[in-house]
């Protein structure tokens, strides 16, 4: 690998990621910024068999997920059953009492599953946390490896891999399988959100139009596009990259200037198919994640081919009890936050600290989550020419239509700093090509 | 014809009219710019005037860095390549990212002109950018409608320039024909009787450049 | 059990006229295992677009939308109800029941509410509804109705702080106090029996079936209420909700008249 032609020419790949324009926004002390995002040219390698495992862990996962939205809003019957406990449902920030009943087209709740993964340094890979709502990332790896193809193609004669850049495709036909009927859409809150590269180059490259709010409109219980002429052209599916509460003031946030009123209640009738669905958020939920491996026997009478890392709920007693004796060797994690906020280290607080900390957890136990910190697999990344290992996570994309399918890549994250975990975009870091061998 | 929205036909017109100002204020720029090195000092206040734009200037020096690079003066040029790229980044799945690209790179190199020495040899890469983003457009956008939009702009705009400059009759009439040959083939409402006007007013004996100005601006419908 | 008439109307005057005007409507009553709606009769103005629906509560909601300008929006409904068909609603959702037992934004206590309610004294075997109906009790006894004090954003704890309210109020203190207990219950928007504005009360579940209390008047509700929907709070039962292009000052009125028709 290290012998790789394409690592020479990590340069070259980050100026064409730049003359593309493939950039991220932040907002620092208020003011919009687009920043690159760093590229390395040092690929994760997944072999193809242990890609088969993780693919049909995976769609396990996803399966399981799915059918655990569809029950949480109809029937509930795993809380009947004492599986999950009510009030991580209904407690829940992500749970939404207006989608309650509501089935979407085709009873499909999770479209597009970012499924987040670390391999530890016994080769076993934990799942960190699943994002439904509206998980990003996938235009990433799919622009860098049309451009490290383009700079190195040497490397990929060598080196057989599976093409990654069908992610528009598969998201095409999930897009379609759902489509009631009309044009399909991409919706963003506009150009000055953190993601906005993506939402325009998936528009481009699945041929949807990219759309804000305003430029769609509900009259007699369909959704319409309006064309410049002033015609109005229905729309069957919004892949929708704006959040739940921001998607119709009529629903959800009153105050919301970005989404369209009473696109919720069309959805409702099954007059457009939104991916995701919203509600989505009961599932991704910091405290539900305990319980997906619950789901997966529950829903599929399967056992868990993918593990979480390991995770103790102070809500349980016996889970507090742990927590309290072993807090310097965990990691906390707030269920209310996320990309990467509102993680503590248990020994990397002073004592004070501790002390606020335990405080706290004692007082709203739901509120948190503790996890084993997984000894991380590192990966190695150029830095000035040299080969150092850093902390990296894998996004893995599932699309749901007729079936699960799992694309064949995934964004490698990794942390610029040595000693952090955190390997979030929003934090500063870097990433990486996941390349997926096909023999 | 695909379905188009009321703001992304905005955007390409505004594109096209962007593109057009910075590749044409750089040419003249430069000229100017040769002028100021060693001769007459002042020159600028002529080239204010000319481009009827207000002279807020204290010095050539001032005025070449302002006018070029400063991102608070709404007549600079970097503010007008800002206008384009700001139009063009939302145009990603109408014009797709090769047509972006080259009003990404201007950018690039518009940023680098700004902490150059020598900004003129920085600005020629802007130009050669523009140049090649009009190439693109006309090579790679396969509908017609997104592609005449742009270039509607483009033609207007070029035809504002040059009448705000008073060029020739025979150039006037150029850029007249252009664009009356471009405009019906997009969705853009536009006044028919504006156009038979300018005409008229380009092929007159004494060329009434304020009129021609005054009608350019009101040819598309609000 | 009764006969009553009943004529609901809400009109919102624009000062200067507004356009593109979404609105959602949950003002119509619906029957149910304790009331019998009939002859019922609704109109809108505008009316452009209109349509119907049901949503996660069970509500029965209008929806639509007015392109044109208009300087005022109104909507009124009349019909019959017959009520007191039985002591309880209908038969609660199973699967629905666990989502009243949490606060929701309105109804989240503070520390007044925490220490009221534990400063009663219930019996531990007491059943959710006597206990409900003890609360209610001491609330009566602790709060005051005085009219224009609160808002429609005061939350419980606020309302109650301050010691006095309207029916919203009451209905949310009484709704936060029940949920420190784990009672499943829910917050009511109807019409009572008289002159004057809509009215708020709340039902309790018990035994799969909700029942309503009024905490206003600290009684059982039993044919003096029509009811027009329901929720967790406040919020869930917004008798009219819109948003529109314009900006204007906006009066809104309703007049409610609720009679008892001579059998």
């Amino acid at each position: 690998m290290k012998n790789m032609d394409l690592c020479r020419h990590t340069d070259t790949v980050n100026e064409l990621l730049a003359r593309y324009g493939v950039k991220f926004g932040i907002y620092k002390n208020n003011e919009f910024h687009e920043q690159l995002f760093p590229f390395d040219a040092v690929p994760r390698v997944i072999d193809k068999e242990e890609f088969a495992y993780l693919e049909k862990g995976l769609k396990q996962r996803v399966m399981a997920l799915n059918c655990f939205i569809r029950d949480i809003y109809g029937e509930k019957q795993i809380v009947r059953d004492h599986v999950v406990p009510e009030e991580f449902i209904f407690a829940s920030s992500g749970y939404l009492a207006q989608c309650e009943g509501v089935l979407p087209p085709k009873g499909i709740y999770a479209h597009i599953a970012g499924i987040d993964l670390v391999q530890g340094k016994n080769d076993e890979w934990y799942i960190l946390e699943d994002n439904l709502r509206v998980p990003s990332g996938a235009s990433y790896p799919m622009i860098a490896r049309d451009l490290c193809r383009k700079s190195s193609p040497s490397t990929f004669k060598e080196y057989h891999i599976e093409d990654n850049r069908n992610y528009a495709q598969l998201l095409r036909n999930t897009m379609d399988y759902v489509n009631t009927g009309g044009h399909t859409v991409i919706l963003t809150p506009g150009r000055y959100n953190a993601a906005y590269f993506e939402h325009s180059y998936l528009a481009e490259k699945t041929g949807a139009h990219l759309v804000t709010g305003n430029q769609l409109i509900v009259e007699n219980d369909y959704l319409y596009f309006i064309d410049y002429s002033g015609k109005k052209e229905r729309v069957g599916a919004v892949y929708r990259r704006i959040s739940d509460e921001y998607l119709d003031p009529m629903n959800f946030k009153e105050e919301s200037l970005i989404g369209i009123p009473h696109i919720y209640d069309i959805f409702r009738k099954g007059n457009v198919a939104l991916l995701n669905a919203p509600g989505n958020g009961v599932a991704d939920d910091k405290g539900i994640y305990y319980f997906v491996p619950k789901m997966i026997r529950y829903y599929l009478d399967e056992e868990p081919i993918l593990q979480n890392a390991p995770t103790y709920l102070p809500f349980y007693e016996q889970d507090m009890a742990y927590v309290l004796e072993h807090f310097d060797h965990l990691v906390l994690k707030d269920v209310a936050e996320a990309g990467g906020y509102g993680v503590v280290f248990g020994d990397k607080m002073t004592k004070e600290e501790k002390e606020n900390f335990i405080g706290l957890l004692k007082k709203e136990p739901r509120r948190f989550i503790a996890q084993e910190i997984i000894d991380f697999k590192d990966i190695d990344i150029l830095d000035q020419g040299q080969w150092v290992p850093r902390k990296a996570d894998l996004r893995a994309f599932v699309l749901m239509g007729e079936e699960p399918v799992v694309w064949k890549s995934g964004l490698t994250r990794f942390s610029r700093n040595p000693d952090s975990f955190i390997v979030n975009s929003s934090q500063g870091g870097g990433f990486k090509d996941t390349w997926v061998l096909s023999q | 014809m695909g379905i188009i929205s009321v703001e992304n036909t905005d955007r390409l017109y505004w594109l096209g009219r962007y593109s057009e100002r910075v590749y044409t204020t750089i040419r003249l720029f430069s000229d100017s710019f040769d002028e100021m090195i060693d001769s007459y000092l002042d020159s600028y206040e002529v080239f204010c005037k000319r481009l009827d734009i207000p002279n807020i200037y204290t010095s050539s020096a001032n005025f070449i860095e302002r006018y070029c690079f400063d991102s608070e003066d709404p007549n600079s040029i970097y503010s007008n390549l800002t206008r384009a790229y700001d139009n063009c980044i939302t145009l990603r799945e109408e014009i797709g990212s090769e047509c972006v690209s080259y009003i990404q790179l201007a950018m690039y190199d518009m940023n680098r002109a700004r902490v150059s020495e020598a900004p003129l040899i920085e600005l020629q890469k802007v130009v050669d950018n523009i140049l090649a983003f009009w190439g693109i457009v006309d090579d790679s956008i396969d509908s017609e409608n997104v592609r005449n939009i742009i270039k509607v702009g483009k033609r207007i705009e070029r035809l504002d320039l040059y009448a705000r400059l008073h060029l020739d009759a025979e150039k006037m009439e150029r850029e007249v024909d252009r664009l009356v040959g471009r405009i019906p083939r997009t969705c853009l409402k536009y006044r028919k009787e504006a156009l038979s006007r300018l005409k008229e007013l380009v092929e007159a004996s004494e060329i009434d450049y304020y009129s021609i100005v005054k009608e350019v601006e009101s040819i598309l419908e609000e | 059990m009764k006969e009553l008439h009943f004529e609901y109307s809400m009109k919102l005057e624009f000062e200067t006229p507004v356009e593109k005007h979404r609105f959602t409507l949950k003002c119509v009553p619906r029957s149910d295992k304790r009331q019998k709606i009939l002859d019922l009769n609704i109109d809108v103005y505008p009316k452009e677009f209109l349509s119907t629906d049901e949503d996660s509560f069970g509500n029965q909601c209008i929806y639509g939308y007015s392109e044109g300008f208009h300087d005022h929006f109104s909507v009124s409904l009349s019909g019959r109800a017959l009520c007191g068909l039985s002591s309880c609603e209908d038969d609660a959702k199973e699967a629905r029941i666990g989502l009243f037992r949490y606060q929701s934004e309105y109804t989240k206590p503070g520390p007044e509410i925490t220490a009221f309610t534990n400063s009663i004294q219930v019996e531990d075997t007491a059943s959710d509804l006597d206990r409900a109906i003890h609360y209610m009790k001491a609330l009566y006894g602790r709060f005051s109705y005085v009219p224009r004090v609160t808002t429609i954003n005061t939350t419980a704890e606020e309302a109650f702080a301050g010691g006095c309210g309207v029916c919203q109020d009451y209905s949310h203190i009484l709704l936060s106090m029940c949920r420190m207990r784990q009672i499943p219950c829910r917050y009511v928007v109807g019409m009572l029996m008289g002159e004057g504005e809509s009215h708020a009360w709340v039902e309790i579940c018990q035994n799969g079936v909700w029942i309503p209390l009024d905490p206003t008047n600290n009684l059982i509700v039993e044919d003096q209420h029509i009811k027009i929907s329901s929720g967790r709070d406040y919020k869930d039962c917004l008798v009219n909700q819109g948003i529109f292009m314009g900006q204007t000052l906006q009066r809104q009125k309703v007049y409610v008249l609720v009679r008892e028709e001579r059998m």
